[in-house]
C-alpha cells in the first residue's frame, strides 16, 4: 500500500527534476547568443513503479540526463562547405590582388606599354631619320622592358605574401589540432563514463569548423566518442588525444615554404581550405601568369631582335639586338632590358647605305610584327588579351562558386539552427511548465505535510 | 507537429542587408566612374576585348598624326612642283620666241640671262625641304639632291632612287615620294639639261638648237605634270584614309563604351532599387528583432 511519506518523497524528488529542468533552460537561455553551442534538453523519465500486491504504484519522476540536440550529419557539411569558402575566398583574396596589376579597365596593365611601342614604330616609319622619333622609340622599348620587370615584381610580391599566409595557415592549424585533441580527450572520458559531453562536442565542432576553414579535414569516429582526423589525402591531424603538427620548409630552388606531415611534403595535396587557395595562387596562379608574360617578353624581345639585325641603322651599319633578354624564356620578363641608348641603332633602313636615313623598309617590317603571330602563335596583344581574359575570368568563376556556396552553407547552418538553435519562446514554455509543475509539487508536499500533521494530531 | 525553424533569424537578416548594401556599392561605383567593368573579373571577356579596343584606337591615333604630317608634306611637294610647272612654261615660251629668226643676238642674250635665272629657281625647287628634309632627293632626305655647276650651268643628282612606303591605315601602304632623278632628270623629260640647252642655244643663238632645246623643256614639263599626279593620289588615298580612320575612331569608341560603358539610365534605377531594398530589410529587421517573446507574457 502507498504511504504518505512516500508520496512525500514523490513530490520531494519531482521538486528536483523540475529545478534540473529549469536549470537546462535558464543554461539554454543564457547561451542563445553562444556561437556553435547546441540546445539542450532535459530527459525526464519515470522512475520504476512499486507493486503492493495487485496494487502497481508509481513512485515518481527522475532527472535522467541532459542531451545536446546536434545532428552530426549537417556538422560534416558545414565543414565541407566552410573548407570550400575558404580556398575559394583565400583564392579570391589573392586573384583580385593579381588582377589589379593588369587592370585594363583602367588602363593599369600592359596594353598601354606595348601598344606605345608599336606606335613608336609607326612613327619610325613616317619619320625614319629623325633623332627625336628614333629617341622616342628607346623611350617606348624602355617603358616596355620596365612593365614587364616591374609586372614580374609584382607578382613575386604577392607570391612572397601569399607564402607568407601559407607558413601563418600552417601555425594556425597546429594551434587548432593541439586544442581539437585536447578536447578530444575530454570528450573521451565523459563519454565513457556516461556524461553528458555536449559541450565539449560543442567546442570541437567549432574548432573543427575552424580548421575545416583552413584546410581539408576528413574525419573518422573512432567510437569511444572521439574524432579522428586527417587531410582528404590521409596525412593525420588529430587521433584521439594526440595532434600531429605540421611543419613547414623552404624549397631548396624556390625558397617557397612547402607544408611536410610527419616527414612527407603533402603540399600538393591540399585539396581545400584558405592553405589550399594560398597555395593554389602561390604554386598555379602566379607561375602561369608569370611564364605568360616570359613567353611574350621573350617572343617579342626576341623577333624585334631579328628584325632589328635583318636591317641596318642610320649609320649604314647592319643593326643589332634592341633588347638584352636571356637565353630561354623562363625570367625574360624579368630580365628583359633594353639593349642600347644609341638612337641611331635602331635599324629603319632596309640598305645598307649611309645616306638613305628616308629609307623606312625595315621600320616597316619591325611595326608588322604587331600583327604577326610571334607568341606562341598568337600576336603579342591577342596572347596579352588572352591572358587578362584568364586572370580576369579565374577571379569571377571562383567568385561565382563562392556565392554559391556561401548560400549553400547560409542554408546547411539554417538547417543547423533548425535542430540546435535555442528558441526563446520555447525555452519560456518550458520554464512556464517546469515552474508550474514545481508549484504544483511543492502544493503536494504542503498538503501531505497537513495530512501527516492531522495524523500525528490524531495519535494524540 | 510543424518542422522546427532556425530560431536566430538573425544571419540571414545580415545577408541580406550585406546584399542590398553591396548592390548599392556596385551602382554607386559604376555611376562614379561611368564604367560597368571596374575590375577584370567584373567582365573577363569585356575587359579582354578592351585591351584591342584600347590598342586599336592608340594606332588609330598614331595613324591619323603620321597621315596629317605626311599630308602636308605630299602638299609641300606639290605645290612645289606646281612651281616648277609655271617655270618649265615660262621657259617654253622664252624659247619659242627666242626661237623666232626677228629676233635680236641682243634679245637672245636677254632672254638667255633670264632662263639662266629660271635654271637657278628650279635648282632651287628641285632643292626644296620640309621640316628640314628634301622632297626630292629620295630616300636619301638629308642630302640636298641637285648642286649646279655655276660655270656650266650643269645639274648634278645627288639623292638616290630610294622610294618610301607608309601605312596609312593598318596594311594599306602607299608610296610617299618620287626621287628628284625621275621627276627631273629621267629619260622622258630631262628639265635641267632642256634649260641648260636653252640657255646654251639662246647664246649662241642656234636656232635649230633652241628648237631642240623647246621640245626638250616640253618634255620637261609634260614629265613634271605626268609625276605631279603621283602626288594628287598619295593625298586623295591619304584623305580617305583620314576619312576611314575618323570613322573607325568613332565605332571604337562606341565599341569601348558598349564593353565597358555603365547604362547610367539603368545604373541610376539599379541605384534607386538597392536603397529602397536596404530601407526595407533595415526596418524589417528592426521590427522582427525587437518583437515580443513569450517571457514578455510572463507575471
Amino acid at each position: 500500500m502507498g504511504s504518505l511519506s512516500g508520496a512525500l518523497n514523490i513530490a520531494l524528488q519531482s521538486m528536483l527534476a523540475e529545478q534540473g529542468g529549469i536549470e537546462v533552460t535558464s543554461n539554454n537561455i543564457a547561451n542563445v547568443n553562444t556561437p556553435g553551442y547546441a540546445r539542450q534538453r532535459a530527459n525526464f523519465a519515470e522512475t520504476d513503479p512499486v507493486r503492493f500486491g495487485n496494487v502497481t504504484l508509481g513512485t515518481g519522476v527522475e532527472l535522467q540526463g541532459v542531451s545536446s540536440l546536434r545532428d552530426s550529419i549537417l556538422d560534416l557539411r558545414d565543414n565541407q562547405e566552410t573548407q570550400q569558402q575558404g580556398q575559394l575566398n583565400a583564392f579570391i583574396n589573392g586573384g583580385q590582388q593579381i588582377q589589379a596589376l593588369f587592370n585594363e579597365a583602367s588602363g593599369t596593365g600592359l596594353q598601354a606599354p606595348l601598344t606605345a611601342f608599336f606606335t613608336s614604330l609607326s612613327q619610325l616609319s613616317a619619320s625614319p631619320g629623325d633623332v627625336n622619333v628614333r629617341q622616342g622609340v628607346l623611350t617606348a622599348a624602355q617603358n616596355l622592358a620596365n612593365a614587364f620587370n616591374q609586372a614580374t615584381n609584382n607578382l613575386t610580391t604577392i607570391q612572397r605574401s601569399t607564402d607568407l599566409s601559407v607558413s601563418q595557415s600552417v601555425g594556425q592549424i597546429n594551434s587548432l589540432t593541439t586544442q581539437i585533441a585536447a578536447v578530444n580527450a575530454q570528450v573521451q572520458t565523459a563519454t565513457s563514463l556516461g556524461q553528458n559531453a555536449g559541450a565539449f562536442i560543442d567546442q570541437r565542432q567549432q574548432l573543427i569548423n575552424k580548421l575545416s576553414n583552413l584546410i581539408d579535414v576528413s574525419q573518422i569516429d573512432a567510437g569511444d566518442g572521439s574524432l579522428t582526423l586527417t587531410t582528404n589525402s590521409g596525412a593525420p591531424l588529430v587521433v584521439g588525444a594526440q595532434s600531429f603538427q605540421l611543419t613547414t620548409q623552404p624549397d631548396s630552388t624556390t625558397g617557397l615554404q612547402h607544408v611536410f606531415s610527419q616527414g612527407t611534403d603533402i603540399t600538393s595535396q591540399i585539396a581545400s581550405g584558405e592553405l589550399a587557395g594560398q597555395l593554389q595562387i602561390r604554386d598555379q596562379e602566379i607561375p602561369s601568369i608569370q611564364s605568360s608574360l616570359d613567353a611574350l617578353a621573350y617572343n617579342l624581345g626576341n623577333s624585334v631582335n631579328l628584325q632589328n639585325q635583318a636591317g641596318y641603322d642610320l649609320n649604314g651599319v647592319k643593326g643589332g639586338n634592341l633588347f638584352n633578354i636571356p637565353a630561354t624564356a623562363a625570367g625574360s620578363a624579368s630580365g628583359i632590358r633594353v639593349a642600347t641608348t644609341d638612337p641611331t641603332k635602331i635599324a629603319a633602313s632596309g640598305g645598307p647605305a649611309p645616306g638613305s636615313p628616308g629609307d623606312n623598309t625595315n621600320a616597316n617590317t619591325l611595326l608588322a610584327l604587331q600583327s604577326q603571330t610571334i607568341v606562341n602563335g598568337q600576336t603579342p596583344l591577342n596572347a596579352y588579351s588572352n591572358l587578362v581574359f584568364k586572370i580576369g575570368s579565374d577571379v569571377s568563376n571562383a567568385q561565382s562558386n563562392q556565392q554559391a556556396g556561401s548560400l549553400a552553407l547560409q542554408q546547411i547552418q539554417n538547417l543547423q539552427g533548425a535542430v540546435s538553435g535555442v528558441d526563446i519562446n520555447e525555452e519560456a514554455a518550458n520554464l512556464i511548465r517546469y515552474q508550474n509543475a514545481y508549484q504544483a509539487s511543492a502544493q503536494v508536499s504542503s498538503v501531505i505535510n497537513s495530512l501527516l500533521q492531522t495524523t500525528l494530531n490524531m495519535v494524540q | 507537429m510543424s518542422i522546427r525553424i532556425n530560431p536566430d533569424l538573425l544571419p540571414d537578416l545580415l545577408v541580406s542587408i550585406q546584399q542590398s548594401q553591396q548592390n548599392e556599392a556596385i551602382a554607386t561605383q559604376q555611376l562614379a566612374s561611368g564604367r560597368s567593368v571596374n575590375q577584370l573579373s567584373d567582365n573577363p571577356a569585356a575587359a579582354a576585348a578592351l585591351v584591342s579596343n584600347h590598342d586599336q584606337q592608340a594606332q588609330d591615333d598614331q595613324f591619323l598624326q603620321n597621315n596629317s604630317s605626311l599630308m602636308t608634306r605630299l602638299q609641300s611637294a606639290d605645290s612645289t612642283l606646281s612651281n616648277v610647272v609655271q617655270v618649265l612654261t615660262r621657259a617654253v615660251s622664252i624659247g619659242t620666241e627666242g626661237a623666232n629668226s626677228t629676233v635680236s643676238a641682243a634679245d637672245q642674250q636677254a632672254m638667255a640671262q633670264e632662263v639662266q635665272g629660271l635654271q637657278s629657281q628650279l635648282v632651287g625647287m628641285a632643292n626644296s625641304t620640309y621640316q628640314g628634309t628634301y622632297l626630292f632627293s629620295g630616300t636619301a632626305i638629308t642630302t640636298q639632291p641637285f648642286t649646279l655647276d655655276p660655270v656650266t650651268n650643269a645639274v648634278t643628282y645627288n639623292g638616290n632612287a630610294g622610294v618610301s612606303s607608309t601605312q596609312l591605315t593598318d596594311g594599306n601602304f602607299v608610296k610617299t615620294n618620287v626621287p628628284g632623278s625621275q621627276l627631273f632628270q629621267s629619260a622622258s623629260g630631262d628639265a635641267f639639261g632642256a634649260l641648260q640647252n636653252l640657255y646654251t642655244s639662246l647664246m649662241s643663238g642656234n636656232q635649230a638648237n633652241i628648237g631642240a632645246a623647246v621640245t626638250q623643256a616640253q618634255n620637261a614639263l609634260s614629265q613634271v605634270s605626268i609625276q605631279r599626279v603621283f602626288y594628287g593620289n598619295a593625298m586623295n588615298q591619304v584623305n580617305l584614309a583620314e576619312s576611314f580612320l575618323n570613322q573607325d575612331k568613332i565605332s571604337l569608341s562606341s565599341q569601348e563604351n558598349t564593353l565597358a560603358g555603365a547604362d547610367l539610365a539603368e545604373t541610376a534605377t539599379n541605384l534607386a532599387q538597392a536603397q529602397l531594398a536596404n530601407q526595407a530589410t533595415l526596418s524589417a529587421t528592426g521590427r522582427i528583432l525587437s518583437l515580443p517573446t513569450l517571457l514578455d507574457f510572463i507575471k
